[in-house]
């Protein structure tokens, strides 16, 4: 049932002039490629360091200011989101019975959990954590799991073309 | 160009371009955008940091996450050389190519002035404007390394 939904808005979604847009000129994809890999390096980068701090690494360094670059993390995975649709609706049968695919939407969806249980559940409990302050264990739980999330979802995205024949 | 042939046709090129199995090509791409995103990522925290972003914390200590960024180049390098073997030739004779590994050269080089330049003795908080000169530079760098990268998959093949 469900399944027989997806395919009737992927079958409408390749007729659309956007769809066509996007595969048929010759920059669309490259651009949005190389996009899709400047928002990933800004998401890797500013979650990944405030993980590895409360992980135990950098001690030295205030969380808050680690805290505050997340916002470019967000612009960053905004990006790729964008990107990410505009892929979708340019080649939809690539992705939608792809199970790669799947799991990658999956790891990003627990992914945001993660980050919305630190903000709003560990974070407040945790404060910001000063020069030297370790960071307590349900913190480096979430730091963990995020660690592992989006280098899966790195992972998962990279095997598209070759598990999951997208390219 | 012999020399190039020779490579693509080694052990090593031949299975990292012709194995079925998903550890040849598809892990060394996987550990090559893993790599990026911690060179990349870490350079582009750092930058925003000296940029005036995050001035919560002060600068000196962003110094200990410099292993990260290293082990980023680390990956990066090892997987792109591994990943060049298997289409040397096109590799080399695409300008694009030449552009990457241009723009990575000096990127490199502008992390290291800027360790010097924010991490060194002489130090200051908030930075100097030669720091932001090359906080931005930094940035551009990377952009036009990623963007040139990208598109060697497209262009020249």
């Amino acid at each position: 049932m469900t399944f027989v939904f997806l395919d009737n808005f992927s079958h409408w979604l390749e007729a659309t002039a956007l769809s066509r847009v996007i595969v048929q000129t010759q920059w669309t994809w490259p651009i949005c490629e190389t996009l899709h890999f400047i928002g990933l390096a800004l998401l890797i980068g500013t979650v990944g360091l405030a993980d590895l701090r409360m992980l135990g690494m950098a001690r030295a360094v205030h969380f808050e200011g680690l805290h505050r670059l997340i916002r470019w993390g967000i612009a960053g995975f905004v990006i790729c989101v964008i990107t990410g649709t505009v892929f979708f609706i340019g080649a939809p049968f690539q992705y939608v019975h792809n199970v790669i695919f799947q799991l990658k939407l999956l790891f990003i969806l627990l992914a945001g959990i993660n980050a919305l249980v630190f903000e709003f559940k560990v974070l407040p409990t945790m404060g910001n954590l000063g020069p030297g302050e370790a960071a307590p264990p349900a913190a480096k739980v979430i730091a963990a799991s995020s660690l592992f999330l989006w280098v899966g979802v790195m992972f998962l995205g990279r095997m598209l073309p070759f598990l999951g024949e997208a390219f | 160009v012999d020399f190039l042939q020779l490579i693509e046709q080694s052990g090593l090129g031949t299975w990292v371009r012709e194995s079925p199995s998903v550890m040849a090509y598809p892990t060394f791409l996987f550990l090559h955008t893993l790599g990026l995103g911690l060179l990349v990522g870490t350079s582009a925290a750092m930058s925003l940091r000296v940029l005036g972003f995050g001035r919560q914390m002060s600068l000196a200590p962003l110094e200990k996450f410099m292993p990260v960024l290293w082990l980023g180049f680390l990956i990066t390098a090892v997987s792109g050389v591994v990943i060049w073997t298997a289409d040397a030739s096109t590799f080399t004779f695409n300008p694009l190519f030449w552009i990457k590994l241009g723009a990575i050269a000096l990127a490199m080089a502008s992390v290291r002035l800027l360790r010097a330049s924010v991490f060194g003795k002489s130090a200051v908080d908030p930075p100097t404007a030669t720091a932001r000169v090359l906080a931005v530079g930094l940035l551009a760098l990377w952009t036009i390394a990623m963007t040139s990268g990208r598109l060697t998959a497209y262009i020249g093949r």
